[in-house]
């Protein structure tokens, strides 16, 4: 539903502002008769809601034709791209949130010392380095200086697993700097107050050491947190796929999608930005699972029990 | 009478400075230098930032005459950075603002509304707030063109729902004391009530939010004209700067390394000044975190 309001928006803003695309494409030395002959052609001059349903009825059929520059078929093209991107998202995701739960509980178990306090420093400052700039360093000292990784490209997973694994190595490691500091911050806070909950205690006086209480009782109510900022930062996480795609030269829906921008490919455009809403959208879902299971409870609730 | 005492008892301001959380202060200290900075641009800059010297480029760091040395044009880094400097705030600045402004009269009006607009509203900014402005800012990008204009429209597109979810919340808290029943049967409007009584309760939230979105305004600016959808040249911006750095990653790393240390301290700046902000105004809820 939320995806339709999307495109709904994506197709208005860009017909709205879009200025005329045939003109652009035929340069300023074109006639009026040819820009309306051409605009004819792209099926330009039709009704807006006609063109509307016509690309989101392609767009669930398979069917969104060639670009305007007539070089590629629209749908197979996403379809090529989806892959590299979505290791990309869904790898930084689950590298991030992973170590931003051991970061944040180490960081609060030693919430008074030293070791507690350079973690805060460390995560604080991970949350201001861009991500494409730690990308372009990544590149420099590993690639160019020590050369254990490649400086750019993808390698597709069927075709040489290794490689592939070290083509988005660099890449995953870039984007989920920004993301697990964020994250590790509120794991922070949340592992603080399960410190003080009861059953830590009761653990701790049936006879468990501090850390056994806090890895079996305390981690599964820490991640619930992760999963709720997980959520938050959805967006910025796939924004940072775009631009680290980018940095790295990975054939995905971030090099799509700005390359159709410059060519002002108007379908192209609002077909990537509605995939990249519904691969939100999907790990949105899959993240309110994840809730489900992590705090029964929650499940409960919504079935009324 | 209280008061009176207590303020005779208050030690004298320097003390008081030290009582300030530390955040507060060194990302105070960082976002006061940026605006010096950025401010001093238009005075006075090092060098020219457009001339182009072909006999001195690539000169590297501590040179005679270029601190951090020269880019591929011969342009000196230094002042790329201060003009990038001006760029990144007045991008940040512009679009942080209507949007805090938009965003906060929308949030008031919705807290203040019925049930069922709350609920079409509070649907709609929930959409909103998922859509990343990075994707915002290539669908405008498309449609007027690369720029700094479209940079801004899409963060204020991007930042309006954020900064109206921030404030429904607390408002619809504020909307429920008793004193503001007290104020409408006084006889006082919806928006008189909103604004004067209110608005005050809830301006450290905004204020703290403002410092979060600063923050994020530069980043976003940074990746955007890292992608050549934002500021096109001859103005200087540190995305573009790194992204014209990065195919001479070999033969003058450190033209990447100058501008992202920019990025990074202003963003630090910001995200300190806004948790040492939120310390400030709540120092009870902060020392739980």
């Amino acid at each position: 539903m939320s995806a339709l309001v999307g495109s709904l928006v994506v197709f208005a803003l860009l017909r709205l502002l879009g200025g005329d695309v045939a003109y652009i494409l035929l340069g300023k030395e074109a006639t009026q008769d040819q820009v309306i002959a051409l605009r004819i052609e792209l099926g330009l001059d039709r009704i807006w809601f006609v063109q509307y349903f016509d690309w989101i009825g392609g767009f669930f059929s398979a069917n969104l034709g060639t670009s305007f520059s007539g070089s590629y078929e629209i749908f197979d093209q996403i379809g090529q791209r989806l892959v590299p991107t979505l290791l990309l998202a869904f790898g930084s995701l689950f590298v991030s949130m992973v170590l931003a739960l051991f970061l944040g509980t180490y960081a609060a178990l030693n919430a008074d010392n030293t070791k507690g306090i350079a973690t805060d420093i460390v995560s604080q400052i991970g949350t201001a380095i861009p991500a494409f700039w730690a990308g372009l360093i990544l590149v420099v000292v590993f690639s160019v200086s020590l050369g254990w990784f490649p400086a750019g490209g993808y390698v597709p997973i069927q075709e040489n697993f290794l490689g592939s694994l070290r083509s988005i190595f660099l890449p995953i490691v870039a984007l989920s700097l920004g993301i697990t500091s964020v994250t590790t911050r509120f794991v922070r806070s949340a592992m603080l107050d399960v410190l003080n909950e009861d059953y830590i205690r009761t653990a701790m006086a049936r006879g468990q050491t501090r850390n056994r209480a806090v890895f079996v009782h305390g981690l599964r109510n820490a991640a619930i947190p992760v999963v709720t900022v997980g959520a938050l930062q959805l967006g910025n996480l796939l924004a940072g796929t775009i631009v680290i795609e980018s940095v790295f030269v990975i054939p995905g829906l971030g090099q799509l999608l700005l390359s159709a921008v410059n060519g002002r490919e108007v379908i192209v455009v609002q077909s990537v930005v509605l995939v990249i809403l519904l691969i939100i959208l999907v790990m949105n879902f899959l993240l309110d699972i994840a809730y489900g299971l992590l705090d029964p409870r929650i499940l409960d609730k919504r079935n009324g029990a | 009478m209280v008061t009176r005492l207590k303020k005779s008892w208050s030690k004298p301001t320097r003390a008081r400075l030290s009582n300030l959380p530390a955040s507060l202060l060194i990302g105070g200290g960082l976002v006061g230098f940026l605006v010096c900075v950025a401010l001093l641009s238009f005075v006075w800059t090092p060098y020219d930032p457009i001339t182009i010297d072909v006999r001195n480029r690539y000169l590297p760091i501590w040179s005679d005459g270029h601190i951090l040395g020269t880019d591929k044009f011969g342009r000196d880094v230094l002042t790329q950075l201060i003009m990038g400097a001006r760029n990144s705030l007045f991008v940040s600045v512009v679009s942080t603002l209507v949007s805090l402004v938009i965003g906060t009269l929308l949030g008031l009006y919705v807290a203040a509304a019925g049930a069922r607009l709350q609920n079409i509203i509070s649907r709609g900014v929930d959409v909103g707030v998922a859509i990343p402005g990075i994707l915002v800012a290539m669908v405008l990008a498309t449609a007027i063109g690369p720029g700094n204009a479209a940079a801004i429209t899409a963060i204020i597109i991007w930042f309006i729902p954020v900064s109206a979810r921030v404030v429904i919340g607390p408002t619809m808290q504020v909307l429920s004391q008793d004193y503001i029943e007290a104020a409408f049967g006084y006889g006082r409007t919806k928006w008189f009530v909103l604004f004067n009584h209110v608005l005050p309760n809830i301006s450290s939230i905004i204020i703290v939010q403002a410092s979060v979105m600063f923050a994020a305004a530069i980043l976003i600016e940074a990746s955007l004209s890292f992608l050549g959808v934002g500021a096109q040249p001859p103005t200087a911006s540190w995305g573009r700067t790194l992204k014209e750095a990065q195919p001479l990653m070999e033969i003058a790393p450190s033209l990447m390394v100058v501008p992202g240390l920019a990025i990074v301290i202003a963003v630090l700046g910001f995200n300190l000044l806004g948790d040492g902000l939120r310390t400030y105004y709540d120092p009870q809820q902060a020392r739980k975190r």
